[in-house]
């Protein structure tokens, strides 16, 4: 599970947020960042999956977690990213496109760092966790995304933090 | 594993498929001509090859097996015994026997099964020859934990099961290198044509042209280099032909033309299902035993052509058999009993035969009853259709059946027609458009997804493209409307703008979307966003399926058919 890691070491991680909450992905695993630009949706997908993009004539699926996650989407600003990040199922590489509200910096974080995710209270189901990342004051949850992206077209039922009313906008559909 | 051994493996893998593949060939050429050594030299290379990588990558069991099949071939080389159906039956078997160990034993097998054991004592006990190597197995070998040997040939089988490598000729990748280079060369000249501002805008238009030459050269060079031969694709079926007539009682030999000719690698795989379906219904219903066929004053051995020739900017692959050819009054019967026309003996044969390519058809009770081929028959049409091929099928009593499948010369380029629906821009294949026209005003204020238009004096049903994708943008005032034609059933799909043909790469959208029927890929348009391209049969069968759970009876999305004016007899349906 680890990124090649031992106790000793530290890892550099990217963090992002998504609908006001910081997730982290190891920074192997993310091959660029671009700025939102306009996506095609493709119909009949799941409401997470946002649509593709042309990441230099490869033809890039783009989702959305906050929809996957059951959290209300926030509206597309300036700040609004894509990070592209290289999934490992089956044998081929997948890549994929996350989108995030905003990019925030990349930490280090040793593996002492880096907590169990507690069973319930966070957002996200917890097997799409590989742990929560103390990076000074706050912690960021680390994504597995190799799990979160391949079960990409079950939505997840909203956890007990998510049930604020009247946030959904209604996007992503 | 390291990866160099991999790449061992696989080659020796894809190799000994290849031996594998000419040594079936040959086996089936021996047992036509027993006399004729080439057929048994070409075996004995084959086997003695593969015998002889096996050993040599450690792989004792395949290169012991090979060995005794290498012994029987020597004493029929010898003629110490004869060529009988029953020895070129057990190398054949042998052959799919080895064509199982290579991979097991790659994915770290010991010890081969018992039936490949099994097999192992006859190629001895035949040979006659001292069995001493024929060892017992002891309870230790026999248990290589099935598990992770099972995991491993998965893997092992998404290593070599898409024939994803092709071996390029070396002038032709350098020709690919000079173009490039070209390439390179003349973007520096547009670059500094532009880049210049007293430069007449003439030098820069024609660096442009320069480099847009250059690049379609170099398409065209990358095109060229997907593509092989059908040759070793039809040979496989050689062995096919043989034990199915075997099987079912007839004789009948494959004949190969047009072996030459090259096409799409990536059409290949997909291409072996169809190949086989057609072959085992033409030796099924097509060619008839042996004693009908003498007192018909035929040939007693059946005959099975595939063919491939290439005409214009397709591929043309006939399936040719003289058999009985396909029964007209049975075929009219049952389209009556379907009840989808109502005077199916008016029909053309063209039009009535292409009943056989009806999903409904060919599942059908009685199928079996039906000297037609019905069975599977509309798979058939749909892997082609996945190719963007379509398939015909011509017949005459006792003449035989022609199975015609055309195919696009490459599946990477389309003649796309673009439109667009709000901010999004849809291509559909230029061949399945007939033609556009606007929505009629009076429907403008049908605000339902769907309707019927009257197109001069048919009813064309149309739905709204953006009200099936679910799309949110506004309607705008005015409407397109673009015909298309999947196979007999037109209909129309309103769009908001029309973009006009256009040469489109196909772009895959990637495992994730494959499951949407209504999408076959993308393409990047001219100002960098992504299109989707529509998969029109896909799409409409989508429709057509949606109509029927939507309450509208079986006999009502036939009505769907009604649409059509493309043949000499009109045609009703219920």
């Amino acid at each position: 599970m680890n990124e090649g890691h031992n106790t000793t070491d530290q890892t550099q991680y990217l963090t992002f947020h998504i609908a006001g909450e910081e997730y982290a992905v190891g920074i192997l695993r993310v091959k660029e960042i671009i700025t939102y630009g306009t996506l095609t949706t493709v119909p009949q997908t799941p409401p997470s999956i946002r649509g593709v993009i042309n990441l230099r004539g490869s033809v890039v699926p783009v989702v959305d977690l906050a929809v996957k996650f059951g959290l209300p989407t926030s509206p597309v600003t300036d700040r609004t990213c894509i990070v592209i990040v290289e999934l490992n199922f089956g044998a081929e590489p997948t890549v994929m496109g996350i989108m995030a509200d905003s990019v925030s910096e990349v930490v280090e974080l040793f593996s002492d760092d880096i907590l169990p995710a507690p069973p319930f209270g966070t957002h996200v189901n917890t097997d799409f966790l590989r742990g929560m990342g103390k990076a000074g004051a706050k912690f960021v949850l680390i994504l597995d995304i190799d799990k979160v992206l391949s079960a990409s077209d079950i939505i997840n039922p909203v956890s007990l933090g998510a049930a604020q009313p009247g946030l959904v906008s209604g996007a992503g559909g | 594993m390291d990866i160099d051994f991999q790449a061992i493996l696989k080659t020796y893998v894809a190799e000994s498929e290849e031996h594998l593949v000419r040594m079936e060939e040959s086996l089936i050429g021996l047992e036509t001509y027993p006399e004729d050594q080439k057929f048994l030299e070409a075996i004995f290379r084959g086997a003695h090859t593969i015998k002889g990588n096996a050993a040599g990558l450690g792989f004792p069991k395949v290169s012991e097996f090979a060995h005794a099949f290498e012994e029987l071939l020597q004493q029929l080389r010898n003629r110490v015994l004869p060529v009988t159906k029953e020895t070129i039956t057990l190398l054949l078997r042998s052959v799919d026997a080895l064509r199982q160990m290579i991979p097991d034993a790659i994915a770290g097998a010991k010890e081969i099964g018992p039936e490949h054991q099994a097999l192992l004592a006859q190629l001895i006990n035949k040979n006659a020859a001292p069995a001493e190597k024929q060892r017992p197995p002891t309870p230790q070998d026999t248990k290589p934990s099935q598990q992770p040997v099972r995991r491993r040939r998965e893997d092992f089988h998404a290593l070599v099961e898409r024939a994803d490598t092709v071996r390029v000729d070396i002038q032709k990748l350098d020709r690919m290198l000079n173009l490039a280079g070209e390439i390179a060369v003349a973007h520096g000249r547009l670059r500094q044509a532009l880049e210049t501002p007293t430069h007449p805008i003439d030098e820069a238009l024609e660096a442009h042209g320069q480099l847009e030459r250059l690049s379609l050269d170099l398409q065209e060079q990358i095109m060229k280099a997907r593509m092989v031969p059908v040759g070793p694709i039809f040979r496989q079926y050689i062995r096919t032909v043989r034990d199915v007539a075997q099987a079912s009682g007839k004789v009948a030999r494959l004949l190969i033309q047009g072996d030459d000719v090259e096409i799409d690698l990536s059409m290949v795989e997909k291409l072996k299902d169809p190949l086989t379906h057609m072959i085992r219904n033409a030796l099924d219903h097509g060619i008839e035993a042996p004693e009908v066929r003498r007192t018909k004053g035929k040939d007693p051995c059946g005959s099975i052509t595939l063919k491939a020739l290439h005409d214009g900017a397709s591929i043309v692959i006939e399936l040719i058999d003289d058999g009985a050819g396909i029964n007209r009054n049975l075929i009219a019967a049952r389209v009556r009993s379907m009840g989808v026309v109502a005077e199916p003996e008016q029909l053309s044969d063209q039009e009535l035969f292409n009943f056989i390519f009806e999903p409904g058809f060919s599942t059908a009770e009685k199928i079996t009853d039906l000297s037609g081929r019905g069975v599977g028959m509309d798979v058939v049409r749909r892997n082609i259709e996945t190719l963007r091929g379509t398939v015909g099928v011509a017949s005459r009593p006792d003449n035989g059946t022609t199975i015609t499948i055309r195919l696009p010369l490459t599946l990477a380029i389309i003649e796309g027609f673009g439109v667009g629906i709000g901010d999004e821009t849809y291509v559909l294949p230029l061949h399945a458009v007939l033609e556009c026209i606007e929505l009629p005003a009076e429907e403008r204020h049908n605000n339902s997804s769907r309707g019927v238009i009257n197109l001069r004096g048919h009813p064309l049903p149309y739905i709204r493209l953006r009200d099936w994708f679910g799309l949110t943008s506004p309607r705008p005032a005015r409407e397109n409307i673009v015909v298309i034609e999947v196979g007999r059933v037109k209909a129309g799909l309103a769009v908001d703008m029309l973009y006009g043909a256009r040469q489109t790469v196909i772009k895959p959208l990637g495992k994730r979307f494959q499951e949407l029927s209504a999408i076959a890929g993308s393409a990047i348009l001219g100002n960098g966003r992504v299109a989707l391209i529509l998969d029109v049969p896909g799409l409409m069968r989508e429709v057509i399926r949606a109509h029927g759970e939507l309450g509208g009876s079986e006999n009502e999305s036939q009505g769907f058919l009604t649409a059509r004016n493309d043949g000499p007899t009109p045609v009703r349906y219920h």
